[in-house]
């Protein structure tokens, strides 16, 4: 047995290695900027190694994080970061693929593509940055955008009611969902360390607020309502998480739901194996019989 | 005791079996097996039955997802009846038949002329032509047309609404062009390739709507300056299938809103989607805009599938299964394509004698026309030629100006695309003595400048003065 104390080596990477060499072009105040931030960090914390992670984004202020994140990744299509890391993913199951983006990417033109990924409990951990706008197109109405709200495209008020992206990945099956909040640095970096270490279909919606196209008091507004969850919360409880959804008084943080199931990459796994039992190795005579098996 | 009645068995109306195969496993004494062969009607291959252990349980019956996939056999079966015509008869309505409510022209006070921006200037076109139901999704350079709509049609008792996507936008506008009503969009290059789709089930139904695309930079997200190279979607790409739409492209604030009144007129005296090709400098130029002496409050088309009693009668549809039916219908499609040939438009400027004709639309035809004008002052005979639908092409205006012709000059931010359209153009007419075409092009939000214009002219030109 050793005396000796050993002084732990200084972890291999920095939050600032993680650090691209682009300028974030988001207004002074934007709270994107406490989401790649935090997201920085906890990549170090994970010590993901930049070269096996990917991040993926569509279209939207939001969507500009990648370009600002030290690892692979691109700025998609309009609302299909997810179809194209489900692409990622499945093509190279060992990557850590990350997808981000804004309440209009990913709740109307990409809602289809976030609710069968919900479903498919897919090997992903996807970060919505939540302004309740659109921001990159200037300030026109999001799903997420509360009824009533004036907005560019809702000069009378929005005549429609808002989403809870929360509540709708936990009905589709996500099996982790949680909500931040983008002035929460320590609560953001421990809610993202979990989700990206989650097996499935980790879901992270951050409000982050659009200091222009929303207003200064956004922030301040939000910050009034945070809330954590209490003292001996159930989070494998759907019907304890929807509690804390559709909340308009309050902005509960924390880890609403969290389920352990078999993730899309698990059950395709399954069936390959079970598929290939009895003819691995690829001889001729083995793929003869997969298309003619003796019946 | 009375005799037990055989049950009825099960017959197979092929025409309608799509061969999903469900009676197949829903049959507990296997009866049932995949055909082998094809159904030169539908092209799919329908199920075959052999009934020697049939008990006449009836579950592939309820198994059969097609209302006529699978019958009862009748008790005195005669396989004539497998016409459903005959078997189940026509499909009888006393609805009255519908007639045509008329538009109404409403004229409007003197007014002095707007200062507007072209997007801006579209939406207040698409407002006097009685449009009342605006779709659409946010995306620069094209959203401010948007906005205004939002901010006036709940005024005028119209909807607006604020779709998910371009694929959403597109589908609404589908429903409520299939009611008869006057819809429209704003979109940009990537927003309108998300609406072929929809396009092309349109004009397959024969469904109005107008498209306002304020091209923007390409391909793929590109940027948001101004941009020509959707020409090529509009004019030979809108969806799959043999498809066409008048395409309008305006040059001024004043023509995005005259060119959409006329849009809504073409789109529903055709009953086919116009596309107007904007560009994202034209959707953000203000300039001075003369309102029109009158305004148009639609009616009701008789074919509308307007949901009423005197509607009922109504279909509208873009399936037809059998492939003889189809083509018929392609023909008539193609025929009314055909038709729209008679709307070709253009704007000559100085062509009488012109010796060099540049061709341009949108904003590079503004540069080709500063261009004309300096040409001219040097003494070089320079004309411009300015399609005002580039589909159809206004090869007939084109004729007449062709026999001075020496150079024919393209000015285009495409790679070509307005070019191609003036070759197919000179093509199908026929018309095989032409100069050789020259051009100045850019891409990717970069615009030919007037300078580059004058060059290319101005060298290999005697100057005559
Ligand atoms: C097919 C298509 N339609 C529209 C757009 C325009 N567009 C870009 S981002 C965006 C929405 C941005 O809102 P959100 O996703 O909430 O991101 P934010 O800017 O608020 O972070 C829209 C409509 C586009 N790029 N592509
Ligand atoms: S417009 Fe809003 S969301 Fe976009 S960068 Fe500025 S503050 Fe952030
Ligand atoms: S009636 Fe019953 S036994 Fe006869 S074919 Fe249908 S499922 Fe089979
Ligand atoms: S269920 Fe109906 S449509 Fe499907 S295979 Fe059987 S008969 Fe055909
Ligand atoms: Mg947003």
């Amino acid at each position: 047995m050793s005396s000796v104390v050993e002084t732990p080596a200084p972890p291999r990477f920095q939050p600032g290695d993680y650090k691209s060499d682009l300028k974030p072009v988001w207004c002074a105040g934007c709270g994107d900027f406490g989401v790649v931030s935090a997201m920085y960090r906890a990549m170090a914390e994970l010590q993901l190694e930049p070269w096996n992670t990917v991040v993926v984004s569509g279209i939207g202020c939001s969507s500009r994080l990648p370009g600002y994140v030290e690892a692979y990744g691109f700025n998609s299509v309009h609302g299909r970061a997810l179809p194209i890391a489900t692409g990622i993913k499945v093509a190279r199951p060992e990557l850590n693929v990350v997808a981000v983006g804004g309440d209009g990417d990913g709740l109307a033109i990409g809602g289809n593509h976030f609710l069968h990924a919900s479903r498919r409990n897919l090997d992903v951990f996807y970060v919505l940055m939540d302004n309740e706008i659109y921001g990159l197109t200037k300030g026109q109405a999001a799903p997420t955008t509360p009824s009533g709200d004036k907005t560019k495209s809702t000069f009378f008020g929005n005549p429609e009611p808002s989403v809870d992206p929360c509540e709708l990945a936990i009905s589709f099956g996500a099996t982790w969902v949680a909500r931040g909040f983008s002035g929460d640095m320590k609560g953001l970096v421990d809610l993202m360390v979990a989700g990206m270490s989650h097996r499935g279909f980790a879901f992270l919606n951050v409000m982050s607020p659009c200091v222009t196209w929303r207003g200064d008091d956004q922030f301040k507004v939000m910050k009034a309502k945070l809330r954590s969850l209490p003292e001996g919360y159930d989070r494998s409880s759907r019907a304890a998480a929807f509690a804390y959804t559709r909340e308009t008084e309050t902005l509960t943080t924390g880890v609403l739901y969290e389920a352990h199931e078999p993730s899309l990459l698990d059950r395709l796994e399954a069936q390959r194996t079970k598929a290939m039992e009895g003819h691995e190795g690829l001889t001729t005579e083995k793929v003869l019989k997969v298309f003619f098996p003796p019946f | 005791m009375p005799a037990l009645k055989e049950r009825p068995k099960p017959f197979v109306l092929p025409e309608f079996c799509k061969g999903c195969g469900r009676c197949i496993s829903a049959c507990p004494k296997h009866c049932i097996s995949m055909g082998t062969e094809i159904n030169p009607q539908t092209g799919l291959t329908p199920v075959v039955l052999d009934l020697e252990h049939c008990n006449g349980c009836g579950l592939c019956i309820d198994a059969c997802p097609e209302p006529y996939g699978l019958q009862q056999t009748p008790a005195d079966a005669d396989f004539e009846l497998q016409d459903p015509e005959k078997l189940f008869g026509d499909r009888m309505s006393d609805a009255p038949e519908p007639v045509d409510i008329p538009n109404q022209v409403v004229p409007l006070p003197k007014m002095e002329p707007l200062v507007l921006k072209g997007n801006y200037a579209a939406a207040v076109g698409a407002l006097l032509a009685g449009c009342r139901h605006f779709f659409g999704y946010p995306i620069t350079p094209s959203t401010e047309g948007a906005e205004l709509m939002a901010k006036l049609m709940p005024h005028l008792d119209g909807t607006f609404l604020q779709a998910v996507s371009e694929v959403a936008t597109v589908n609404m506008m589908y429903g409520c062009g299939g009611a008869g009503m006057r819809s429209m969009t704003f979109t940009s290059s990537p927003g309108f390739s998300l609406m072929l789709e929809g396009i092309s089930y349109m004009i397959g139904a024969e469904v109005p709507g107008v498209f306002i695309n304020v091209m923007r930079g390409g391909p793929g997200l590109g940027n948001i300056a101004p941009e020509q190279a959707d020409i090529k979607l509009c004019c030979r790409g809108l969806g799959h299938g043999n498809t066409h739409a008048i395409v309008l492209t305006p040059s001024t604030p004043q023509e995005m809103l005259d060119l959409t009144m006329l849009a809504f007129e073409l789109t529903f005296k055709y009953r086919n989607p116009v596309i107007i090709a904007s560009d994202g400098y034209l959707g953000q130029m203000t300039g001075k805009v003369s309102l029109p002496e009158s305004m148009v409050k639609p009616g009701i088309p008789k074919w509308a599938v307007y949901g009423d009693l005197e509607h009922r009668r109504n279909l509208i549809s873009s399936i037809y299964l059998s492939e003889v039916d189809l083509e018929k219908w392609n023909v008539v499609l193609n025929a009314k394509y055909a038709s729209m040939q008679v709307e070709q438009r253009a704007d000559l400027y100085m062509c009488d004698d012109a010796e060099v004709i540049l061709v341009a639309c949108t904003t590079p035809a503004r540069t080709a026309k500063g261009a004309v004008q300096v040409l001219r002052s040097r003494g070089i005979k320079a004309g411009l030629f300015r399609p005002i639908t580039v589909w159809p092409f206004p090869i007939e205006k084109l004729k007449t100006v062709l026999p001075n012709a020496k150079r024919i000059v393209v000015v285009e931010a495409s790679n070509g695309q307005l070019e191609d359209e003036l070759k197919i153009a000179l093509a199908n007419a026929r018309i095989r003595e032409y100069p050789e075409i020259e051009h100045v092009r850019h891409y990717g939000g970069v615009l030919p400048q007037m300078e580059e214009v004058i060059l290319k002219v101005a060298a290999g030109q005697e100057v005559t003065v």
